[in-house]
């Protein structure tokens, strides 16, 4: 049985005929199923436990790279098969995944090419991040898979964790380009050099490809992950090799 | 107008870029400090400072201004900047006219610019096959003194 969880943006009238479009598709396919909407303030993981106790196989999330991260930061815990229909602006992960956009996606989805996807897991509340991790100019401590440890010495550093997105590094230069699904995160750290009036001055960036990393520091400081921001004084993150099973297209990127 | 600071301003995501990627680079920046040993399984790129050992079986490279205080082992090497330490390098090791090396050199292929220091032993690979062709009849010679010939006339 699918079971499809709505954003609660899909609401809007803009999404009306996109969303009757997937759905007549999805009846064609005969893959069509339980609709969940997903409200502000609702754990997906609870959802989602409570559908496969009620024979759900396979979950689809429907909406934005928001809902993706939003739905498996807590759902990748979860052993079902997610699958992914992307409606609405801010679609990145889609194209990774080799996924198009809006009705086209169902005939992906119908295909159920299965892949298992790395994912990141950081230590505070225990959760996995789909996208990134965002740590902002802080005095922090930085130590790889337990042998080596990265000082700035400039003290406040800046740390980006890529894991699903490809990122280019727009540098002077040269251009760095991040890839997902290599078997490893990737790290970007930039130590600030200085103020500025508009924004802060970075130097170039190191990257670091790890599997385990500890952040540490004698400051609380802040940590971005998929949109929820905490504040920390020290975690650890790693990543969770093949944690999701999904549905992916032919033209997937890795 | 004040922005929060946000991974976005710094990595921009572009769809054009499908290019499969199989290196893993690592970068050690130039205002970074790195304690303890570094090994990666892709190229290594170093402009800042590394107090540890360094292993890498793609190519290593070092920029002018950075250092490097233990020895370095990588598949090929481009030395630009110091290192104090022995370098092993498998296959082909460049010293550009900045490079410093204090510590033994061992390499398959060496390529030094004009310019370039090194302070110890230089060794490559191929150089003990090849034989002196005198000392290679010293053996034979105490041979056939020992089964009580004569010796040969020269």
């Amino acid at each position: 049985m699918y079971v499809y969880l709505y954003d609660n943006f899909l609401r809007g009238r803009k999404f009306e005929s996109t969303i009757k479009a997937i759905e007549t598709r999805l009846t064609d396919f005969e893959i069509a199923g339980k609709i969940v909407r997903l409200q502000n303030f609702v754990n997906p993981q609870a959802i989602i436990e409570e559908e496969i106790k009620k024979g759900a196989k396979v979950i689809v999330i429907v909406g934005n790279d928001h809902t993706f991260g939003r739905v498996l930061s807590q759902g990748a815990v979860c052993n079902i098969l997610f699958g992914f229909l992307p409606v609405g602006p801010e679609n990145s992960i889609a194209n990774v995944l080799g996924i198009p956009e809006g009705e086209a996606a169902c005939e992906v989805l119908s295909q159920r090419r299965k892949v298992n996807l790395d994912i990141g897991w950081v230590s505070n509340r225990n959760r996995y991040f789909i996208s990134q991790l965002h740590i902002p100019p802080s005095d922090i401590v930085v130590e790889y898979d337990e042998k080596f440890k990265v000082v700035g010495r400039n003290k406040k550093m800046e740390l980006v964790v890529c894991n699903l997105q490809p990122f280019v590094w727009n540098d002077k230069n040269n251009n760095l380009v991040v890839h997902p699904q290599d078997g490893k995160l990737e790290a970007f750290l930039r130590p600030m050099s200085g103020r500025g009036i508009f924004k802060d001055k970075f130097e170039d960036p190191s990257v670091f490809p790890f599997e385990e990393m500890t952040v540490s520091s004698d400051k609380p400081f802040e940590v971005e992950a998929d949109g929820k921001t905490t504040k920390e004084t020290k975690i650890v993150i790693k990543l969770a090799k093949k944690r999701i099973e999904m549905i992916v297209g032919k033209e997937r990127q890795f | 107008m004040f922005q929060k600071p946000s991974p976005e301003i710094a990595l921009s995501h572009k769809d054009n870029h499908m290019r499969p990627h199989d290196d893993v680079e690592t970068i050690v920046g130039p205002s970074v400090h790195v304690e303890g040993d570094f090994s990666s399984e892709g190229n290594i790129l170093v402009k800042g400072i590394v107090s540890g050992n360094v292993r890498t079986s793609k190519l290593f490279t070092s920029e002018k201004g950075s250092k490097v205080l233990a020895s370095v082992k990588a598949g090929n090497s481009i030395i630009s900047g110091a290192v104090k330490g022995n370098v092993k390098v498998d296959d082909r090791l460049e010293l550009t006219a900045s490079a410093q090396v204090l510590g033994d050199i061992e390499c398959g292929i060496l390529v030094v610019e004009a310019g370039a220091m090194i302070r110890g032993k230089v060794s490559m690979k191929g150089v003990a096959s090849i034989e002196d062709p005198n000392q290679s009849k010293k053996p034979s010679l105490i041979r056939k003194l020992k089964e009580g010939e004569e010796m040969p006339a020269e």
